[in-house]
């Protein structure tokens, strides 16, 4: 069974992805400049994209100017369960760590 | 420091790094917590044990002598590194992690650092692999992790 963790880290495991992410992590964009920005074709991008908006990576939205222009952007809510998830492996080896501490310092005592 | 991964925890013990290097190896059953949030056996309360060098596998075993290979040794210098791949029970299968610990003398005591790196590692024939080996690939991924986890941090 796949968390939704899993189906970020799988979504993210590409580099051309992971270079959109960093893109949009500065502000939205249209597939084209994606598109031009990693010299991929247009159906390879459309590809890219879709898979990240499946998995919730992205949204598709009206350029806030330019109803006719459509962007994409990064959605939050993906990267704040990544980043629960992450502190929560940091969490569980700091207890190891101090257990391992304790144990060491009790012993050559 | 070199290591950019995203899991990194740092501690430090006042024995040797040799003491601490063997303490961390030879009685990991004892300082390894125990409860199924730590161990891997449904009770939670299985035995574990690494077999001492590289390609060793490190166990735990359960009461009724069923093991579990949590994971092998790929890197083993007393007093100095220990580098063993990690399967935890909520990866999925095939996935592994990898889990380097090193141990520098700081006065009398041992600063020990532990990095947990590569759970986004991939299938092997994963596209993406290629032209990038493992370890190559394990860091790339881990400097992208680093950043992207400190920009979420920053916004948090």
């Amino acid at each position: 069974m796949k968390s939704d963790v899993d189906l970020t880290l799988a979504a993210l495991a590409d580099p051309t992805r992971r270079g959109m992410i960093d893109l949009l992590r500065k502000k939205p964009r249209r597939a084209g400049e994606l598109a031009e920005a990693f010299e991929v074709t247009p159906s390879a991008m459309s590809r890219h994209l879709r898979l990240l908006r499946t998995r919730g990576l992205i949204e598709e939205e009206r350029h806030e100017d330019d109803a006719r222009v459509r962007v994409f952007r990064l959605r939050r809510q993906p990267f704040d369960q990544l980043k629960t998830w992450l502190e929560r492996v940091e969490s569980l080896w700091t207890d190891q760590l101090s257990s391992f501490k304790a144990h060491a310092e009790k012993r050559s005592r | 420091m070199s290591q950019t991964d995203s899991i990194k925890v740092t501690m430090r013990v006042e024995v040797d790094p040799e003491t601490a290097f063997e303490v961390f190896t030879r009685e990991i059953d004892a300082w390894w917590r125990r409860g199924p949030r730590f161990r891997f056996g449904e009770s939670g309360d299985g035995h574990l044990r690494f077999e001492p060098g590289v390609g060793g596998r490190l166990l735990e075993e359960q009461e009724d002598g069923q093991l579990y290979e949590i994971g092998r040794v790929r890197v083993w210098e007393p007093g100095e590194r220990l580098v063993f791949s990690f399967r935890a029970r909520a990866f999925t299968d095939g996935e592994e992690t990898e889990v380097e610990v090193v141990f520098e003398a700081e006065d009398a005591a041992t600063r020990v650092t532990l990095v947990h790196r590569g759970w986004d590692s991939l299938p092997k024939d994963h596209p993406a692999r290629h032209g990038l080996e493992g370890p190559a690939f394990t860091s790339m991924i881990g400097l992208w992790w680093a950043d992207l986890l400190r920009s979420l941090r920053a916004k948090a």
